[in-house]
């Protein structure tokens, strides 16, 4: 049986509501403040199962199978291998310090940043891996027998190589992390490819790269243009001062305007070329959202979260599957017999350090 | 005994979707295909996995992505046989909602009370050994800023034994650092900071600094603050990052008034019991809250400044000493002019002691 997608619209299609999701956030958000937060690891298990179980991918729902245990095992393993560490690690170096030897406490405190830096790497790799190993579509998971200590790596010195020609190589080094870490998942049988590339976005991030020297040279380019054209304060007396000041307010207000909007638009593209990169055996991945898409949602979830004092923000989960999903597309085919069973090995715990260090997937 | 019901089925292997009939015998079960039957399967094996579109999905133990989807009114001597349907998760689905939420409401202010109680009795249980070992731990020699000559440690040792009953398990030292301030420290350890002793009228007002940071000592607020700082860290942690620090820190800091409080306390009774007169103290206070700018706001501690300091404000604690004045009584000084000197050039005088800080304190 195959399954030809490229004359359907949609390969991917989400059914749910958010009334529906509302029955499930309120009953957590309330477990979750009488638990001093021990439930939120149930609670995120149940708002994933009610969101993948509203998926459709082809003919048939996607299955959450990951467990609250699972989550909170992760939680409590990040806490004893680096909360507790880094306390003792901070009260060694405040003792060094009252000793006098503050190069030591220096070298013990960067240390430590170069390890948090590194499980930072290993937390993104294992959050995806943990999502794709419980993530079932007709039975079938996906997953990495990837452990992502090499990946750790790869994440500290891309990053750092990124950051240091002032930060002009950040598009090639989140594309090249996004392509390590997708080309050692699989599904089923089959290994994810991704083949990204950066050159792409390089004018995007230009764009959000420039946007403070560009208003910077406009009121420049302006302040020339009024003197030229005679506008000086003491000929224009206190209008011209007040247009001037409008205009100082308004280049305030489209910085602040500017800059986020240049950043999703840049994200946009980042997004879309990452997914557009990727392949599963005869299946390739598009995601359709383009900047104004995404400008609309971050305003609409602004919008949500303030008009409802902050309570909007348990929505924000479903929202953000609801616009990855609508956005998803699939082409090619898929041949259902091919489609065996995974053979990765399924880790017992969850996104642990990803939790602790509160950074999104995917 | 048997019945058939139609259902859907995955056998995990492939992603094959079999339209089945369940034929129950006894405790187990077959699947029946057209031309193959599956089987047989335990019930005792069967498990609960999700809720999807219209149906209830159950997975088998051990068998991955083994799936059986049972839709519509399902016969009952089939649904009798299955595990029940997971909705909060186990603690929660067996209590009810709204007994479980109680019950965890109750644990969790159970658990909060005890880690802001305990402290109090936990910390004079404490060993005196491991605290002294802390306090060596943290503090060495200060990196060989203790300051020491003959006549000043004299000084000092009279001054320390005139306010404390048990002097010889205090160790007081003056360190050499330009600073207005005081430390407690693990192990009976106080600091007097040069800047502090430098900056001092006269040696009353070293006194009633002196019995403050004693009075720490004493009531063992150091291991209590530490005791409570590791509680609430572990009993918060389930808390999303900020919101749990902030909770933390509001705690944390209404204690930290509380044993000022206790330490001023602490030092007035000393002081009295030394016969030194506390208006040397008050005086130094009102120094000193000219310098951090308490006496310019209002007098009342109802402000958000108030509340939020982690120490009592300056002005409010000059209010306490001066009120501790005993009208009539004959009051000494804290040293002779001759000791007093002594103590306050002690650091100029002893050049091998080193300098500087390199380090901060709150
Ligand atoms: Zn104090």
């Amino acid at each position: 049986m195959n399954d030809d997608l490229s004359h359907r619209h949609s390969a991917f299609r989400f059914h749910g509501s958010w009334l529906e999701f509302a029955r499930i956030a309120f009953p957590n958000l309330l477990l979750t403040i009488v638990t001093l937060g021990i439930y939120r690891f149930w609670a995120t298990t149940r708002e994933r199962e009610y969101l993948w179980s509203k998926t459709e991918f082809i003919d048939e729902r996607l299955e959450w199978t990951g467990k609250g245990i699972e989550l909170f095992v992760g939680f409590v393993m990040a806490f004893l291998l680096i909360g507790l560490p880094l306390i003792v690690i901070q009260l060694i170096s405040q003792g060094l310090i009252f000793r006098g030897e503050s190069i030591l406490a220096v070298v013990m405190t960067l240390m430590m940043f170069l390890l948090l830096f590194y499980l930072t790497g290993v937390a993104y790799f294992r959050a995806l891996r943990y999502r794709l190993s419980r993530t079932y579509w007709r039975g079938i998971r996906g997953g990495s027998d990837d452990p992502g200590f090499q990946y750790g790596l790869a994440y500290m010195w891309k990053s750092v190589v990124g950051w240091l020609p002032i930060f002009l190589g950040v598009p090639w080094s989140m594309i090249s992390l996004w392509n390590d870490r997708w080309n050692a998942m699989s599904f089923g049988p089959h290994r994810f490819s991704a083949t990204a590339e950066w050159k792409p976005l390089m004018k995007r991030y230009l764009l959000f790269y420039l946007v403070p020297f560009l208003l910077f040279i406009g009121a420049v380019v302006f302040g020339i243009s009024m003197a030229a054209s005679g506008g000086t304060p003491g000929t224009l007396g206190s209008t011209g001062i007040a247009i001037g000041a409008i205009f100082a307010i308004v280049g305030v207000l489209s910085f602040y305007l500017f800059l986020p909007l240049a950043a999703l638009a840049y994200y946009s593209k980042y997004f879309r070329l990452a997914v557009g990169g990727l392949r599963l055996h005869n299946l390739e991945f598009d995601f359709r959202a383009r900047a104004p898409d995404w400008i609309l949602f971050f305003l609409s979830n602004m919008a949500i979260v303030i008009c409802t004092l902050g309570i909007g923000y348990i929505f924000m989960p479903y929202r953000n599957w609801k616009f990855f999903i609508d956005h998803m597309e699939a082409y090619g085919e898929i041949n259902i017999d091919d489609l065996t069973q995974s053979e990765t090995v399924v880790a017992k715990h969850g996104e642990g350090l990803l939790d602790a260090f509160d950074v999104g997937a995917i | 005994m048997s019945a058939f019901f139609d259902a859907g089925h995955y056998d995990g292997k492939s992603a094959v979707r079999r339209k089945v009939e369940v034929q129950i015998i006894g405790r187990q079960f077959f699947l029946l295909e057209t031309e193959r039957r599956h089987g047989p399967f335990a019930f005792s094996d069967i498990e609960y996995v999700t809720h999807k579109d219209d149906a209830d999905v159950y997975g088998l133990k051990e068998a991955d992505g083994w799936r059986l989807m049972l839709s519509g009114p399902v016969p009952s001597d089939l649904s009798a046989m299955l595990p029940a349907r997971r909705n909060y998760g186990g603690w929660v689905d067996r209590l009810g909602f709204g007994k479980a939420a109680v019950a965890f409401t109750l644990a969790s202010a159970a658990a909060v009370a005890v880690v802001l109680l305990s402290p109090q009795w936990l910390a004079p249980l404490i060993p005196s050994s491991v605290d002294e070992k802390l306090g060596d731990a943290l503090v060495g020699d200060f990196g060989g800023r203790f300051c020491s000559t003959p006549a000043g440690d004299a000084a000092l040792k009279k001054l320390v034994a005139s306010l404390d009953a048990n002097p010889s398990d205090l160790q007081v030292e003056v360190a050499k650092i330009d600073m207005v301030n005081a430390v407690a420290l693990p192990g009976g350890k106080v600091i007097l900071f040069d800047g502090l002793v430098k900056q001092a009228r006269s040696p009353d007002e070293v006194a009633g600094v002196l019995a403050h940071e004693i009075g720490h000592v004493r009531e063992k607020h150091v291991m209590q603050a530490l005791l409570r700082q590791m509680g609430l860290a572990v009993v918060l942690g389930g808390i999303d990052g900020n919101s749990g620090a902030l909770v933390n820190n509001l705690l944390s800091m209404s204690y930290s008034r509380e044993s000022e409080a206790e330490a001023d306390a602490h030092s007035m009774k000393a002081l009295g019991g030394a016969n030194i007169s506390p208006i040397g103290t008050a005086s130094f206070f009102d120094r000193l809250s000219k310098m951090d700018g308490s006496a310019s706001s209002s007098t009342s501690e109802n402000g958000i400044a108030g509340y939020m300091s982690s120490h009592p404000l300056s002005r409010s604690r000059k209010d306490a000493f001066e009120k501790s004045i005993v009208k009539g009584k004959n009051y000494k000084p804290a040293l002779t002019p001759a000791e007093w000197t002594e103590l306050k050039t002690m650091c100029t005088q002893d050049r091998n002691a080193k300098s500087g800080f390199g380090f901060d304190f709150n």
